[in-house]
């Protein structure tokens, strides 16, 4: 047994290791005060079957986590007073750091995961019984927490809600998580996952400012996950200590809503560009070269990647961070701009699909590109993409059909053949049975109306190409 | 020979050393007329894995070079 509950005075002996160059040894005391009051006595209590279970789970999981000799927690039940010892955590390790770190880890770890809860004993004779940590928040505290973006009408409750349901997948956890890491934390997204096989290296502090100095040497995905739960520890996070690859992406992508692509690797970025389009996930892909950045939001029925450029490229031909040089703050601005069109996406609000933005962080000149689709495009050439654009049509269809002008009801101007008009949000609430085609100003609204009405299983409804622009209207 | 605008990005920025150029140009086609700037200035990608805007929309490389033509070179960035 690594996590002992005990009513009587602590009293753990190290065990001896021949390999440990650092035994850590924390004593966790019981203090005369408490949140500005006066504390005269405490008292422990535990649901001791579930409180044992979960405390071995979470010193086996430090073992593993921080590569321990030994780890042992005793933890006291009962009556304690001041100066008593409440919490006795000890780890052996190779080298000091792990002792250190795990020692903190696993006291994080106690006040989160495992039930004991204690009862404090004020000077003035009253007594309340708290969680002995800092519990995971309750929904009073996420209501104070998101207040200031649940006041956003494009937010809301119903907002909020979606994205404390939804999970994103970072793939490479460098200078593009730095920027999207902290704001999707923040956001609320529910559970975030993260993949990356790198340690950290003292060249990537002035881009990857998730780290310390003092995590040099360590994961990448370890330290990224302790910050996401040290700025919300409600938060899920999942790491995987592995680059991805065509035996592992498939399992890695699969359970999450949304994927950022923050790898800086071409043959990287194309495998999930393929495997996304293949799960039908959505994904956030974004580069960096010097100051400037390539960013695109790729939905399932969108253009993708190798739409624009149909030949993977190797790497070395186009310059990398390494080579070519970046300044820090380029990707942590493109980062926080992928992180921001995960957040619209999950909202319902417009995103960068069908487009590409490059962004000159010299001059501030964004240049969006459209016309993405490409013919040689091996991913979309197949049924996909035939499918995506025979509801995006080019001409207006010979067969009999309802043409509906989707735009508010004040854009002009009017169009000259017959039609209805009908707001896009209107159009979500009805169902069409005859043959119909949207219309807007360009021909993106439409196109994503009918998209969602496909994918809630409406048949028969169109996008018209280019919108006002098309010929078809003039 | 008709003018057009060149917008070169990441590395080819890099390597062509500048932002944007008007050049002169005999290319019938938006593909040669990359390959010329591509041999001429030792930009060390092929024609192939570069795209190519004009304005604001991806065009196919057969596009006929037009005088006055903005033309976006856009190579592939691997940078995180
Ligand atoms: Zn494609």
């Amino acid at each position: 047994m690594s996590f002992i509950l005990s009513f009587e005075p602590l009293a753990l002996e190290p065990r001896e290791h021949a390999e440990a160059g650092g035994f850590v040894s924390f004593e966790g005391k019981v203090r005369n005060h408490a949140q500005g009051r006066s504390v005269i006595l405490l008292e422990y209590e535990a649901y001791p079957e579930m409180a044992t279970a979960q405390g071995n789970e979470l010193v086996e999981e430090a073992m593993e986590r921080f590569g321990l000799l030994d780890a042992r927690v005793a933890h006291r039940l009962g009556t304690l007073n001041i100066g008593d010892t409440a919490v006795v955590v000890q780890a052996a390790a190779a080298h000091r750091r792990e002792a250190f770190e795990a020692c903190e880890w696993i006291m994080d770890q106690i006040k989160w995961r495992v039930p004991i809860w204690k009862r404090e004993t004020y000077a003035d004779g009253v007594s309340e019984w708290v969680h002995a940590g800092s519990a995971p928040a309750e929904p009073h505290s996420d209501q104070i927490r998101f207040e200031r973006q649940m006041r956003l009408p494009q937010v809301g409750d119903v907002g909020q809600t979606n994205l404390q349901n939804a999970r994103v997948l970072l793939v490479g956890v460098g200078g593009l998580a730095a920027g999207s890491l902290p704001p999707l934390v923040g956001a609320g997204i529910g559970a975030i996952g993260l993949v990356d096989a790198d340690l950290v290296e003292l060249s990537n502090l002035h881009r990857q400012t998730l780290f310390a100095s003092s995590d040099a040497g360590r994961q990448k995905v370890e330290r990224a996950a302790a910050f996401a739960k040290r700025l919300r520890p409600a938060i899920e996070v999942e790491t995987h200590f592995e680059a991805l690859s065509e035996t592992n992406a498939t399992r890695l992508v699969d359970s999450f809503d949304w994927v950022l692509d923050g790898t800086d690797s071409l043959d990287t970025k194309f495998l999930l560009n393929e495997v996304c389009r293949k799960l039908g996930k959505p994904l956030v892909t974004a580069s960096v070269h010097q100051f400037e950045g390539q960013i695109m939001t790729i939905l399932p029925d969108g253009p993708c990647l190798q739409c624009l450029f149909p030949e993977v490229p190797p790497d070395h031909c186009v310059g990398t961070c390494a080579t070519s040089g970046v300044l820090g703050v380029v990707p942590g601005i493109l980062g926080a701009m992928q992180a921001n069109e995960v957040i619209k996406g999950i909202l319902g609000l417009p995103t960068l699909d069908r487009q590409l933005a490059l962004v000159d962080l010299l001059t501030l000149d964004v240049t969006r590109l459209e016309r993405i689709f490409n013919p040689k495009c091996p991913i979309c050439s197949g049924s996909e993409r035939s499918s995506a654009l025979e509801w995006d049509l080019q001409h207006l269809p010979t067969f009999d059909f309802d043409l509906i002008d989707i735009r508010e009801i004040d854009e002009q101007p009017n169009l000259k053949r017959p039609h209805q008009r009908i707001p896009m949000t209107s159009c979500y609430e009805q169902t069409f049975v005859r043959p119909t085609v949207f219309v807007c100003a360009t021909g993106r609204r439409s196109f994503r109306l009918a998209a969602n009405l496909r994918a809630a299983g409406n048949r028969h409804v169109f996008s018209l190409l280019d919108g006002l622009c098309n010929p078809a209207l003039k | 020979m008709v003018r057009v605008n060149i917008r070169y990005f990441a590395v080819l920025r890099e390597r062509r050393g500048l932002s944007e150029e008007q050049i002169e140009t005999s290319a019938a086609t938006i593909g040669e007329c990359v390959n010329q700037l591509v041999v001429e200035h030792r930009l060390g990608l092929p024609v192939s894995l570069i795209r190519v805007a004009i304005g604001t929309d991806f065009a196919d490389e057969s596009t006929p070079v037009q005088e006055g033509m903005q033309l976006l070179l856009i190579p592939p960035v691997a940078g995180g």
